[in-house]
């Protein structure tokens, strides 16, 4: 399970050093916040995992469990990473919970492709559908479509953060991830809006680059998905992730010079969402 | 000049600002006409984004390469020509048609397109003021403390865009008697703006002021940007280039929005240089295109041309050559209902403007002294139209 890569005592020095960061600034969320006003975001990804790892080691040296942590099941999901999840879950005493939008999987008989009608929906989905202005009748069961991505994701997330009254989420974004990050704070105030609680996204590894999250999981010895050994850098729902470049461990690629995310379907999708919305299309 | 900034506004007709005549005032942008060279007879390289946009930053056609949704690697981004040059080149912008994933973001030491950021569900992009907040989080970080390195810096402003929604205070300023709410105006978007629905001239006034309002408020965006300039102290230091991609109709033939005509309305853009050191205002009455605006920054910052641009510098104006102005597209609208991509070409020259509509098959000339609102075709009885055509022809289905 662990990496098979070189780190030098110099480079081990550097990656605690970036963990120390991400380490102060979960210290900052809970000085702020009460646990029970904190949750954390997990996809079994390399970003939230390295993001929990340091939760959990905080956690530790304040004697204290890791704060409600949530999963979301989009009905697309890679067998490997539930396996993984399901491991360490165990493993870390993390309180896992698996969040579902059950209306839209049942509209879809939970088959991917399947064509939810609207009517079908409950009422809060349907008011969600209402608030991105979907006005059409029916929508495609996709995570990555717009009406899918809404339902599945954002509003599962929304609901989990009211349920539980969640004033700060720990979420594992990174500046380097994609250059439009490079103006996100370790702390940004989300205001409440019609269907959105007000809440705190807490970001500890802002400032990791992929290499480095790969020395500190090689460093620390921290668990990772098996995916990334087959070639995927960046994980997202099972249909429309791909491996960059096959049978290459993620942190043997040429992680400085070429794109993390390169051919992502989301991104394409999220283009031609709001095109449609400008009127094009 | 030391740093040159690129200011373009999306969807932004000429006739809209004060400084060129237009009914309402653009406080701000016409009080900044004394250090400005605006140029009355700018083109746009086409009708919308997708077709503008190749002309702005890499001064080249739309049609050109092949005609692919993503910008072709033979293409030349100003970006990428100046980033080798050791210039800082950072752009700004939250149009989905010029982002990473079309291929907009090459040769940017820093690019943001919005596209990992929430937007409104209504209006699906950044407002100007969020870009002005990210221009000067960047632009404070890149000064720091003193020494810095010249920057090449675009920003793009969406708010004019269509769905017209803009805020209470702008729409007083246009018109206080206009008395709808939000959900009202993005109901006249669906209804009337998505379905080209002119029957009502009422109503297409009245998105005319809701679109005014839409300047009012870019007007005040502008002003904000200068004066984050100004506190960073580069205004002193930068040269600014402000156009638009297109325009937008409203009714002047026959529609409304831009699908992919060729008039004045959609294509004849403003463009201003703004020059800190410049003494009084200049109007120049030259005929020029968007796809001279590369070559122009490559001049403003003191770099010989490129080969890949196909414009010519638009300073010193006596250097400028007399050349006629070149637009093409794919007309959506007529595309949709043939079920195929059908082109559209103008060609402007002295006062004619000669324009073809794969479509139908048809040629219309206009001159544009005598008819400046394009209403009276002369294709038939005008001696210019076969010259005319003879230049246009050439570049109907030529890749």
């Amino acid at each position: 399970m662990a990496i098979d890569k070189e780190i030098s005592e110099k480079r081990k020095r550097q990656c605690a050093k970036l963990v120390d960061m991400s380490k102060d600034i979960v210290r900052k969320a809970f000085d702020r916040f009460k646990p029970e006003e904190l949750g954390v975001t997990w996809t079994g990804g390399k970003d939230s995992g390295l993001t929990l790892w340091i939760i959990r080691e905080v956690c530790l040296e304040k004697g204290i469990p890791i704060p409600k942590t949530m999963i979301i099941g989009e009905g697309d999901e890679f067998e490997e990473i539930e396996e993984f999840v399901e491991r360490y879950s165990k493993e870390w005493v993390v309180p896992l919970e698996l969040c579902r939008n059950d209306d839209v999987l049942e509209a879809a008989s939970h088959t991917l492709g399947a064509t939810v009608k609207v009517k079908d929906l409950n009422e809060r989905n349907q008011a969600e559908l209402k608030r991105i202005a979907f006005s059409e009748e029916e929508f495609p069961f996709e995570a990555e479509s717009e009406a899918g991505n809404h339902l599945m994701k954002t509003v599962v997330f929304n609901q989990w953060v009211e349920r539980h009254n969640l004033k700060g989420v720990f979420q594992g974004l990174r500046w380097d991830e994609h250059p439009a990050r490079f103006n996100d704070e370790y702390f940004e105030k989300k205001e409440a809006a019609h269907l959105i609680p007000e809440h705190t996204r807490i970001r500890p590894i802002l400032h990791f680059t992929e290499k480095d999250e790969w020395d500190t999981y090689a460093a620390f010895n921290i668990p990772h998905c098996t995916l990334y050994e087959q070639g995927y850098r960046s994980l997202g729902a099972k249909t429309t992730s791909l491996i960059s470049i096959e049978g290459v461990p993620a942190w043997k690629q040429d992680l400085e010079n070429t794109e993390e995310r390169a051919g992502r379907r989301q991104d394409k999708e999220k283009a031609m969402e709001r095109l449609r919305k400008l009127g094009y299309m | 000049m030391k740093n040159v900034i690129l200011l373009t506004i999306d969807t932004l007709r000429k006739d809209a600002l004060g400084c060129y005549g237009g009914g309402n005032p653009t406080p701000f942008i016409d009080s900044i006409q004394d250090k400005c060279v605006r140029f009355t007879r700018a083109y746009s390289c086409g009708p919308y984004t997708q077709a503008a946009f190749p002309g702005i930053l890499t001064s080249s056609y739309y049609l050109e390469y092949g005609r692919q949704k993503v910008l072709s690697e033979k293409r030349v981004l100003i970006s990428q020509a100046l980033n080798t040059t050791g210039i800082t080149t950072a752009g700004f912008h939250s149009n989905p048609y010029l982002s990473a994933y079309f291929g907009w973001n090459r040769g940017w030491d820093v690019f943001y397109d919005s596209m990992e950021d929430e937007v409104d569900d209504k209006v699906p992009y950044i407002k100007a003021g969020e870009i002005n907040k990210k221009v000067a989080a960047w632009l404070s970080s890149h000064i720091g403390a003193g020494e810095y390195r010249a920057f090449f810096l675009w920003l793009h402003y969406m708010d004019i865009h269509e769905p017209y929604v803009p805020e209470r205070k702008y729409i007083d300023m246009v018109d206080p008697s206009i008395r709808l709410d939000e959900e009202e105006m993005f109901r006249l978007f669906k209804d009337v703006v998505l379905k080209r629905d002119v029957s009502d001239k009422g109503t297409v006034e009245l998105l005319r002021k809701l679109y005014g309002a839409h300047v009012r408020e870019i007007d005040d965006a502008v002003r904000e940007f200068f004066g984050i300039l100004e506190q960073c102290n580069v205004l002193k230091d930068s040269a600014i280039v402000i156009t638009s991609d297109h325009g937008d109709e409203f009714g002047e033939h026959g529609g409304v929005s831009h699908d992919g005509k060729m008039y004045s309305e959609l294509v004849n853009v403003p463009l201003l240089i703004y020059e800190p050191s410049r003494e009084k205002g200049k109007v120049s009455d030259l005929l020029v295109s968007t796809l001279d605006i590369p070559p122009t920054i490559l001049y403003l910052f003191g770099l010989n041309p490129v080969d890949a641009f196909e414009g010519c510098s638009l300073l010193p104006l006596q250097g400028y050559p007399i050349k006629g102005s070149f637009g093409e597209a794919v007309d959506k609208h007529g595309s949709h209902e043939k079920g195929e991509e059908k082109e559209v070409h103008y060609y402007c020259e002295g006062d004619l403007k000669i324009i073809y509509c794969e479509t139908d098959d048809s040629w219309e000339l206009y001159d544009l002294n005598s008819d400046p609102q394009e209403l009276n075709n002369i294709i038939q009885t005008s001696h210019g139209a076969e010259p005319m055509k003879q230049k246009l022809t050439p570049r109907v289905r030529r890749y």
